[in-house]
């Protein structure tokens, strides 16, 4: 009988799982780089269930690549009938309760914005990535697939994606306390080699209604905006630094990034006298929180899909360098 | 669509409607695709709620449809409950989509008359600890009652500041998360935005 000295054993069953563990994660991080890319790249149309708290909404989203171009738009089917669309740098949100149009452009002035993120090994030491069995969603194979916080500062996810594309076809969204916070569930979904422009036109009659949108102001660059956290959780990093130009504003809004990697975290600073919508405190928009602050003569808020400690000692801790 | 039309959807979706009541409606399906539409979605919702959503087009419907016109007493099929959907179905209560409910307490009614006590046992036992109170308001008023609205955890419309500051966020978020930001503000109810937290204040 062959006798293996456990001082050669024990190194070598420690390094294969190390490896094997390594691979898993690796695994993982490719099926999230692939449901990035599907989200953004494929042509695709569906009914989505949006569960969250006491409520369930159901949405259709369209969603257009053409030429590296994309576009989308998501119309609420329930209620008063919300519609976003959104085309290259403009996101036009219709209010047809308020009778509103709010229209966005985005203004990019800062070189650390990417267009997609990738999920690189950075994010393992704040998140336990787990690929779980397949499962069936909406007719089709799924991998399941659970991103899991290390800490409480961040949320987590389950996700189902489409075997073949990698599309999301359900996702929940995990608190702190193992609860879901949010559900997105398609009921059905086409995956298509094209899909027409007029998809994308709004659904709406806007005739009449107020259209908000933000002056064209030169921004300033990253480097003039004296801005930063001092105390984030472990992890987030600033990625952005920029302007941001707000409708109904006559000046734009300073405007922090901080990612972990998978989570983001907003920062928004203006003057007090611009904002007096946003009172002090905790709001929150479903899944996503905000705490603002008046700091320094200064409004202050964040706001992202993490725990409300997160946005407060972020908000909390801004400080003029 | 009114609000009521919607209740009579989902009460027919849930089997709470007479049979006269039932034939009315699906006269309306008939002629209005909006109202047909609305009840596709609510058999949608409850089915991939339930995680059964195997085929586009879910058999209650169906089923629900072919009895009222025969006329006849539909036949609920029986469904498998799992603790993952009833932890799921919760929040849903009030909102005027109770097909998981329904469908639970006509299976507690019916393990109560069933002969069977195999599947008098399972009925019973999968759903008496999740969902006791809605199986026993079921059974003393198994007649068609809109359900309470249920405020808590509803969304409410942030300010239009806020909604500035998530439509930027969801630009620099990641693609998942944007899909959940843009939900999130499209879904909002039109009500003003609550006062600031307490907890806020500290």
């Amino acid at each position: 009988m062959i006798r293996i000295s456990r001082s050669v054993l024990a190194p070598t069953l420690f390094s294969l799982t190390f490896v094997g563990g390594q691979a898993v994660a690796q695994e993982a991080r490719t099926w999230l780089d692939r449901m990035n890319r599907a989200v953004e790249e494929l042509n695709y149309q569906g009914t989505f269930v949006h569960v969250l708290g006491g409520t369930a909404e159901t949405l259709r989203i369209v969603h257009r690549n053409a030429a590296g171009r994309s576009a989308e738009r998501i119309l609420s089917l329930d209620g008063v009938g919300r519609e976003i669309i959104r085309q290259d740098d403009e996101v036009q949100f219709i209010l047809p309760d308020q009778r509103v149009v709010l229209l966005e452009t985005r203004k990019d002035v800062s070189p650390l914005v990417t267009a997609l993120p990738s999920y690189s090994a950075e994010i393992e030491p704040h998140y336990e990535l787990t690929l779980h069995n397949t499962a069936r969603v909406a007719g089709r194979s799924a991998q399941v697939l659970e991103i899991k916080p290390r800490d409480e500062f961040r949320y987590g996810y389950m996700l189902w994606l489409d075997q073949e594309t990698a599309m999301p076809l359900k996702s929940e969204l995990i608190d702190e306390k193992g609860a879901i916070v949010e559900q997105i569930l398609f009921t059905e979904i086409d995956l298509l080699p094209d899909i027409p422009a007029e998809a994308l036109e709004a659904t709406l009659d806007t005739t009449g209604f107020t259209v908000l949108s933000a002056p064209d102001s030169p921004l300033l660059a990253e480097q003039a905006i004296p801005w930063r956290a001092s105390a984030v959780p472990g992890g987030f990093k600033l990625s952005v630094a920029t302007q941001s130009p707000m409708p109904g504003s006559e000046y734009p809004v300073e405007h922090l990034v901080y990612s972990d990697g998978l989570a983001t975290v907003s920062v928004f600073i203006e003057d007090p006298k611009t904002n007096a919508e946003v009172g002090d405190g905790f709001s929150n928009l479903g899944s996503t929180n905000a705490f603002s602050l008046t700091l320094r003569g200064r409004k202050v808020t964040a706001v992202g899909e993490v725990p409300r400690q997160t946005v407060r000692t972020i908000a909390s801790s801004l400080v003029a360098e | 669509m009114t609000e009521q039309i919607n209740d009579q959807i989902s009460a027919f979706i849930d089997d709470e409607l007479s049979a006269d009541e039932s034939a009315m409606l699906v006269r309306r399906f008939e002629r209005d695709p909006e109202a047909r539409g609305q009840a596709l979605r609510y058999t949608l919702i409850g089915t991939a709620l339930r995680g059964e959503l195997l085929e586009p087009h879910p058999a209650v419907l169906r089923h629900r449809i072919a009895a009222a016109l025969a006329g006849a007493v539909p036949v609920t099929p029986r469904l498998p409950v799992r603790w993952s959907v009833v932890r799921i179905a919760r929040p849903l209560l009030g909102f005027g989509i109770a097909a998981t409910v329904a469908v639970v307490a006509i299976g507690v009614l019916r393990a109560v008359n069933n002969s069977d006590p195999v599947s008098s046992r399972i009925v019973a036992a999968t759903v008496a600890a999740p969902l006791p109170l809605q199986a026993r308001d079921a059974v003393e008023a198994p007649s068609y009652v809109v359900p309470p609205e249920v405020a808590e955890g509803r969304v409410v419309t942030p300010p239009i500041r806020l909604t500035n500051y998530l439509m930027h966020h969801s630009e620099y978020a990641s693609r998942l998360s944007r899909t959940s930001v843009h939900s999130n503000v499209v879904s909002a109810a039109p009500e003003r935005p609550r006062a600031a937290t307490p907890e806020a204040r500290q």
